[in-house]
C-alpha cells in the first residue's frame, strides 16, 4: 500500500487526476455489464440458466 | 493507484468466485433441484404449481447448473470489483488497521447488500410464494439496500466518535453495535411478509436459508481476506507492479 495518512476527499482527488477517461469509462461498463447480466437479465433463457444461482444468493426474482 | 486497488478487487473477487462457484456446484445446485421437487410434488396436490407457465424451465437442468456456478463465479468478481472501488475511496474513513478495515468494509457490503434486504425479502426457497410482482420488490430491495448503507456508516461513525471520545474499543463496539442489532430486530416485525414458502418443509426451509447466509458472508469474508493477502504480497515483493511481473511471457 501507498500513503496511509490521506483523506477520502484526497483519494477522489487522485482517482480523478490519475484516471483517463477511458480507464474510468471500461471500470463502468465492465461493473455495469456483469451487475446488469446477474441481476437485472429478464430474458427468460438467460434468466432460467442463472435460476440456481439467484436462489443460491438469495436474489431471486419470480 | 485505483486501478491496482481494482486489479485486486477483481482477483481477490474472482478467488472468492471460484469458491462459491465450487459451493454452487457441490452444494446449492443439488439442493435447489432437491427443493425444486419437492415444491413440484406438493403443487401437485395444492394447486397445480408445477403446470404454472411461469415456473416451466426454457432451459435444460444440466445448462442451468453450468451457467449458475459460472454465475457464481461472476458474482464474485462483481463483488470483489465494487468492495475494491469502495475500498480505495472510503480506507481512509474506516477505523482499524488496513486488515482490519477490509473486514469492516466487508460487514458492512454483506449488511447492505445482502442482509438487510434480506429482512423484508429473506432468501426464496424453490416454489416460494411472493405477495408482490418482481417490479415492486426490486424497488424494495433497492431501498432496503440505501438503509443498509446508512445503518453500516452510522454503526462504523459511531464506534469512531465513541472510540475518540471515551478512549474505549469496548464502548465504540456497543455503539456500532447498537444500529445493527436494531435494524435486524425491529425491521421484520415492522414490514409484512411478503414471501412465503409455501409447501416446503420448515426445517428445509432453514436450512435452505442458513446455507444462504452462511455462503454470502463467507464470499465477503473471502473478498477481504484474498483482498488483504494480495495488498501484503504486493508489498513484500516489487512496490505496487508485483500483479504485472507474475505474467513476463505476456505479450
Amino acid at each position: 500500500m501507498t500513503v496511509t495518512n490521506d483523506t477520502v476527499h484526497d483519494r477522489i482527488e487522485t482517482a480523478r487526476t490519475d484516471l483517463t477517461p477511458m480507464q474510468l469509462a471500461a471500470i463502468l461498463v465492465f461493473a455495469a455489464a456483469i451487475g446488469f447480466t446477474l441481476l437485472f437479465l429478464q430474458e427468460p433463457i438467460a434468466h432460467d440458466a442463472m435460476h440456481n444461482f439467484r436462489h443460491g444468493a438469495g436474489i431471486t426474482c419470480h | 493507484m485505483l486501478v491496482d486497488y481494482l486489479q485486486r478487487g477483481v482477483v481477490a473477487g474472482a478467488i472468492a468466485g471460484l469458491l462459491y462457484g465450487v459451493y454452487m456446484a457441490v452444494v446449492a445446485n443439488p439442493l435447489i433441484e432437491y427443493m425444486e421437487t419437492v415444491s413440484h410434488h406438493a403443487g401437485e396436490h395444492d394447486h397445480g404449481h408445477a403446470a404454472d407457465p411461469a415456473h416451466a424451465h426454457a432451459v435444460s437442468e444440466a445448462t442451468t447448473e453450468v451457467v449458475s456456478v459460472g454465475s457464481g463465479v461472476l458474482w464474485g468478481i462483481f463483488l470483489g470489483g465494487l468492495f475494491a472501488l469502495t475500498f480505495y475511496f472510503l480506507e481512509p474513513a474506516l477505523p482499524g488497521t488496513e486488515r482490519v478495515s477490509a473486514y469492516v468494509l466487508a460487514g458492512a457490503g454483506f449488511l447492505t447488500v445482502s442482509v438487510t434486504p434480506w429482512l423484508v425479502l429473506p432468501p426464496a426457497t424453490p416454489g416460494a410464494e411472493q405477495s408482490l410482482g418482481p417490479n415492486p420488490r426490486l424497488v424494495i430491495y433497492a431501498g432496503l439496500m440505501v438503509l443498509g448503507a446508512v445503518v453500516a456508516a452510522t454503526a462504523i461513525l459511531g464506534y469512531e466518535r465513541t472510540t475518540a471520545r471515551t478512549g474505549s474499543r469496548y464502548y465504540g463496539l456497543v455503539v456500532a453495535g447498537a444500529p445493527v442489532v436494531a435494524t435486524v430486530a425491529i425491521v421484520p416485525t415492522l414490514t409484512p411478509t411478503i414471501t412465503t414458502a409455501g409447501a416446503m418443509p420448515a426445517e428445509l426451509v432453514t436450512t435452505f436459508r442458513g446455507l444462504t447466509v452462511l455462503s454470502q458472508a463467507a464470499v465477503w469474508a473471502i473478498v477481504a481476506g484474498s483482498f488483504s493477502w494480495l495488498t501484503d504480497h504486493v508489498e513484500s515483493t516489487d512496490g505496487t507492479a508485483a500483479l504485472e511481473d507474475d505474467h513476463p511471457v505476456a505479450a
